[in-house]
């Protein structure tokens, strides 16, 4: 196996408490090791004198696989086409791809790594299509990935919630996370698919809504799961994207959100992730008056130690939203009249897909780009901030140094201003924010606290003895450089890695792709009581002919399915 | 009795039938001739020709002429000419593609004349002039003794409707029972001991001799590495798995990937391109739907299965069987499901564009102005048009009526369009009728590696797709290929005649469990396990849903999996082109 050395670099690592300083960074076996463990006789010596190192980059939400970026993918030819996309095979190096809103499996894995990115999770897979995101994730290159499964209109959860059986719950998510070698449970508008599915969402729910043909509420589900993520002892507390989302107002339903299961702490320390909170953080009564109640949230979250979120950061270009909230994608089908897709999913879920154009001159997209950029300033702690376009609702991840730089220099936030809605701007707190993020919290909202989320602290998002071997080396000197002044060149050194290394190997050099691997793929296998499981999985057997028009037995994906299985057991 | 005529001008419908389908992998032999090489048309049609029935006519398209059997079929109405879906029939459907990659199957108009002459014959379609095309299919032995076995939950693998809940009783290596099986599925499991190739060939001196399987790999690595342009086709009736590996050898071949949704629902992706469409899982239909249309597609012949398991005979938790539900069938001629249904409205062939734009204004609360649209009577149309605007769920059953038609493509743009109107009153979605068990696979992996479904060109290294261009069919038309690669598919017998010529001229690698007709035109010939019954994978039914194939007995000895032989083709590709590991 590769051994490396990565001389004179200047680390930044928060979590082994090094902000800042040159330090030798051994790498055996794909793991990191002392200096001095290196067989220098075997060893490639990389010299990163003048450079930035840092640990491999972690996305905690994004839409890479599975059936509605396939979707995604078949309703917009127009975006392969583009040569900006576009990646030519070498054969032995690298496979061939498309795409620049919703690339091919293989460009979104080079993209990611080189950017200095080494780990990204799947925001959204129904259990039953599970399958189908497996076998993307196999296929995308070089990055490590999991899978946050879509549990919240699930027939058999909404029943055991409605009889009070938060065991049920608990046994439930235990068997399905296993049986789809999922990772993390993702809640989307909880309760919208189902009144979707009943055809009578015409609007989308509130958190303390009725959800039409049950007795539950929005806060029933997402209290039972945060519970349910609590005592299966899962390492990645509740992820949530709230009711009303792209709502002008819906700021308060966040806020409600958020307080339902506040107190709801798993042993990590953590209550709720919030996925893109951007599109829920709008104040206002109609897309007119929208204002920003990044304020007000941002308030909220200060006080509570429990609570993270990632950006949804809006970027000025063509995209493409797919997401489990069929009812929002049908009203945002309404406002755009061009293409509209969606996938009911028997007793579990729904999706939509709409292509969608940020554009600068529109009012309400410079808003909701003014909000993004405003939460991630205006929460005193960056651990609870992570950096997203929420891909590729709010513009593809490939963006990511872009909203960096605005993060690091308010001369580049200044100057993307002058390009913007004027009306917008005057309504907007983010012009009087001076705040510039340092290159800690630049390593903290893009490693640390991602891998603190997803719980895999322990091995990614740190560079300490032991840790998986995922570096990103930046051509960039913090020492002598401030990216306040000039941006671009930030921008530049993270979209294009000097190096990336994944699992020990190097598979960027000089921003381009040298090798191509395949990551693992991370589940969550939990322990519940066994008598409870059994009378669960019985419930479950007896329904599944009539609900499902799958097997029970064809339902369960087998490890050896997965290319490369990784199971974390929580202790 | 009315004077007869010599010739008759009708519209040319083809398809599916159930007998075609049992036989469809073993082409070869006299029943097949029995089940394919027919027409049949509507008595009053055969009457005018002063025909019985049994008689020869000779049809004449713009594909060329072909003499088949004339058949009284009270399905047909009066005016139309329905052949199976076979060599027959490519003798005279139009090979053109109108830039959809999909060449005319259904609505175009022949003759019919009466003759005496003998039936085609098949050496005679493939320019052997009555010498038997070559048949190296044998039939297996396995002696049904050993361990008796019962595997449930068995996934079948034959059409899109992957009917998962099979049981398959073994005894030794021999499947001696299935049951929950559909005619077409049962007669796939029942009959892979029939027609099968056991040895890798490769021709030499105009010999098909056998060789060893390395041998004929590095054969057929050689024919795709010297090949400037090759195509590589077939794959919906393979795994996942082995698509994967396929688009990567195209890839690094530079060549162009297919599949079957060329010819199926190839135009219903580009429709879906240009507007998108409401879809759902097939459990959503049988827990909710209330009304259901089948829309050009012969549901009892070509998906015997989905009508219980999926749709208006389906028990769910909400709807309980066929009182439940309202069923609307959409057809040119009288299919099964018509005779069974609450509505059927009965279109004129390629008219059915224009009765979509008659939905549509209806749904949007317009007048109508025509009395008749596509055939249909006004009341009709309005009383179509109230059925499907007052349903709770409704679901649109789409096949390749559709696709193969009249607008093609358009067709389907103008139906996403309804959709997208119905959606504003009540809950509609639209599932299309997926013929291979994994087209829909297929077409996945296709999208997820390159971004497009099929008909993907890697000439210049990256993925391109133009269908139309970049469609098999064209680039034979035009002459470009230079090699076929094709697995688990026929495609000279179904492709257009004048297509299959075309393929005749190129060096044809065939991967297939069975023999077939291109095995007996090709210049390697690799025999490979059945995805399903002998070897494991995954394939995804027509609601996109992926479900894993179960491998139940063991294939013949020296008989590897698609997945393997892909894979040493592969490497050898590799190494013959020097690509580092």
């Amino acid at each position: 196996m590769t051994q490396l050395l990565i001389k004179n670099g200047f680390v930044i690592d928060p979590l082994n408490n090094i902000h800042g300083e040159v330090v030798d960074i051994g790498v055996k076996d794909g793991k990191i090791v002392p200096p001095d463990d290196v067989d220098l006789r075997y060893a490639k010596v990389i010299d990163a004198s003048g450079k930035l190192v840092v640990p491999g980059g972690v996305d905690v939400h994004t839409h890479v696989a599975g059936p509605k970026v396939s979707v995604g993918r078949l309703l917009m030819p127009n975006d392969h086409y583009k040569k900006g996309g576009r990646v030519v095979a070498i054969p032995g190096i690298k496979r061939s791809g498309t795409g620049i809103a919703v690339p091919s499996v293989t460009t979104i894995g080079y993209k990611y790594a080189r950017m200095g990115w080494t780990m990204v999770m799947e925001a959204a897979s129904p259990p039953l299509y599970t399958r189908h995101t497996h076998h993307e994730l196999d296929d995308t290159p070089i990055v490590d990935k999991g899978v946050n499964l879509l549990l919240d209109s699930n027939w058999f959860i909404l029943e055991y919630i409605e009889q009070k059986a938060q065991e049920r719950v608990n046994a439930f998510i235990a068997w399905i996370l296993e049986a789809t070698k999922s990772y993390a449970v993702k809640l989307v508008d909880p309760g919208s698919a189902e009144a979707w599915s009943l055809g009578v969402a015409t609007k989308p729910l509130d958190v303390d809504e009725v959800i039409p043909g049950t007795s539950v509420t929005p806060k029933d589900i997402l209290v039972a799961l945060a519970n349910a993520v609590r005592d299966l002892k899962i390492p990645h507390p509740i992820h949530v994207h709230a009711n009303m989302l792209g709502i002008p107002g819906n700021y308060v339903s966040t806020i409600n959100t958020i307080k339902a299961v506040a107190d709801i702490v798993n042993q990590r320390g953590l209550s709720i992730h919030l996925a893109h909170i951007q599109f829920n953080a709008y104040k206002g009564d109609s897309y007119a008056t929208m204002t920003s109640g990044a304020e007000e949230l941002a308030k909220l979250i200060n006080t509570l130690t429990g609570v993270t979120f990632d950006m949804g950061q809006v970027v000025f270009m063509p995209t493409v939203t797919m997401t489990a909230d069929a009812p929002w994608e049908y009203v945002l089908y309404h406002i755009t009249k061009w293409k509209w897709a969606a996938g009911d999913v028997e007793n579990e879920t729904a999706s939509g897909v709409v292509p969608y154009t940020f554009r600068r001159h529109i009012y309400t997209n410079v808003i909701q780009w003014g909000i993004g950029l405003e939460l991630a300033l205006l929460v005193k702690d960056a651990s609870k901030v992570v950096i997203s376009t929420d891909h590729p609702n709010a513009g593809p991840f490939t963006r990511y140094p872009q909203i960096i730089a605005w993060l690091m220099s308010k001369k580049a936030r200044e100057n993307e201003m002058k390009k913007l809605n004027k009306r917008a701007l005057k309504r907007l707190a983010l012009p009087a924010i001076d705040r510039e993020y340092t290159f800690e919290e630049f390593v903290l909202t893009t490693r640390v606290a991602p891998a603190k989320i997803i719980g895999v602290e322990k091995f990614k998002g740190h560079l300490g003895v032991g840790a998986d071997a995922d570096i990103a080396i930046y051509d960039i000197d913090p020492r002598t450089y401030d990216p306040s002044r000039d941006y671009k060149k930030l921008v530049k050194a993270i979209k294009y890695a000097a190096y990336t290394i994944k699992g020990g190997e190097i598979v960027v050099k000089d921003g381009k792709i040298v090798k191509t691997i395949y990551g693992r793929t991370f589940y969550t296998k939990t322990r519940t009581d066994p008598k409870i499981m059994h009378e669960v999985l019985e419930d479950i057997k007896s329904k599944f002919n009539e609900w499902y028009t799958i097997t029970f037995n064809n339902y369960t994906i087998l490890e050896q399915e997965l290319h490369k299985p990784y199971a974390i057991t929580p202790v | 009795m009315s004077k007869t005529v010599n010739s008759l001008n009708l519209i040319l419908v083809t398809g599916r039938t159930i007998l075609q389908g049992t036989k469809v992998e073993e082409k070869l032999t006299k029943h097949y001739e029995e089940y394919a090489a027919i027409v049949r048309m509507h008595p009053r049609d055969l009457a005018k020709l002063g025909l019985k029935s049994g008689d020869h006519v000779k049809v004449i398209g713009p594909g060329g002429e072909v003499i088949v059997k004339a058949q009284r079929g009270a399905d047909v109405p009066e005016g139309i000419a329905f052949i199976p879906l076979g060599p027959w029939a490519e003798c005279v459907v139009e090979p053109k593609t109108d830039s959809t990659g999909m060449p005319g199957f259904k609505g175009i108009p022949v003759k019919v004349v009466k003759t005496g002459e003998p039936i085609t014959s098949l050496s005679k379609i493939y320019g052997y002039n009555g010498y038997p095309i070559l048949n190296l299919g044998v039939s297996l032995d396995i002696e049904a003794k050993g361990e008796i076995k019962r595997y449930t939950d068995v996934v079948c693998p034959f059409c899109g409707s992957l009917c998962d809940s099979l049981i398959v009783n073994v005894y030794g290596n021999r499947i001696v029972k299935v049951v929950n099986a559909c005619p077409l599925g049962m007669s796939k499991i029942m009959g892979i001991y029939e027609n099968r190739v056991l040895e890798p060939r490769i021709r030499v001196n105009g010999e098909l001799v056998k060789v060893a399987l390395e041998e004929a790999i590095d054969r057929a690595a050689e024919i795709l590495v010297n090949a400037k342009y090759p195509v590589l086709y077939g794959w919906a009736s393979t795994s996942v798995e082995t698509i994967r590996l396929g688009l990567e050898l195209a890839e690094i071949v530079g060549g162009v990937f297919d599949h079957t949704a060329t010819f199926c629902h190839g135009p219903t992706a580009l429709g879906f391109h240009e507007i998108g469409m409401p879809k759902s899982t097939l459990g959503q239909i049988k827990n909710r739907a209330d009304v259901i249309v089948y829309w050009g597609s012969n549901v009892t012949e070509a998906h015997p299965m989905h009508p219980s398991r999926y749709s208006f005979t389906s028990i769910g938790r909400f709807r309980k069987g066929r009182k439940d539900r309202k069923l609307i069938v959409i057809d040119v001629r009288k299919t099964g499901a018509a005779r069974n249904a609450d509505m059927f409205i009965q279109a004129e062939p390629g008219k059915d564009f224009e009765l979509l734009v008659a939905l549509r204004l209806l749904v949007q609360g317009k007048e109508l102005e025509a009395p008749v649209i596509a055939g249909v009577p006004r009341e009709k149309v309005v009383e179509l048009a109230e059925i499907l605007m007052s349903a709770k769920f409704g679901v649109m059953f789409v096949g390749v009526g559709l696709t193969m038609s009249g607008a093609k493509e358009k067709n389907f743009e103008e139906l996403f369009r309804l959709l997208h109107d119905l959606n504003t009153i009540s809950k509609w979605v639209v599932i299309p009728m997926r013929g291979h068990f994994n087209v829909t696979g297929a077409d996945l992996v296709t999208i997820w590696i390159t971004g497009y479904p099929y008909a993907v060109d890697f000439s210049r290294r990256y993925p391109r797709y133009q269908p139309g261009i970049t469609s098999t069919a064209d680039i034979f038309l035009r002459e470009e290929a230079d090699a076929l690669l094709n697995i688990a598919s026929d495609p000279l017998a179904h492709f257009p005649k004048k297509v299959a010529e075309k393929m005749l001229k190129v060096p044809i690698i065939t991967i297939d469990p069975k023999w077939s007709l291109t095995a007996a035109f090709s210049e390697v010939v690799i025999p490979s396990a059945f995805v399903g019954i002998e070897c494991p994978g995954t394939a995804y039914r027509m609601d996109d849903v992926p479900i894993r194939l179960k491998k139940i007995v063991e294939p013949p000895p020296g008989v590897l999996c698609d997945e393997e032989i892909v894979r040493m083709l592969l490497e050898k590709v590799k190494e013959k082109l020097g690509v580092k590991k």
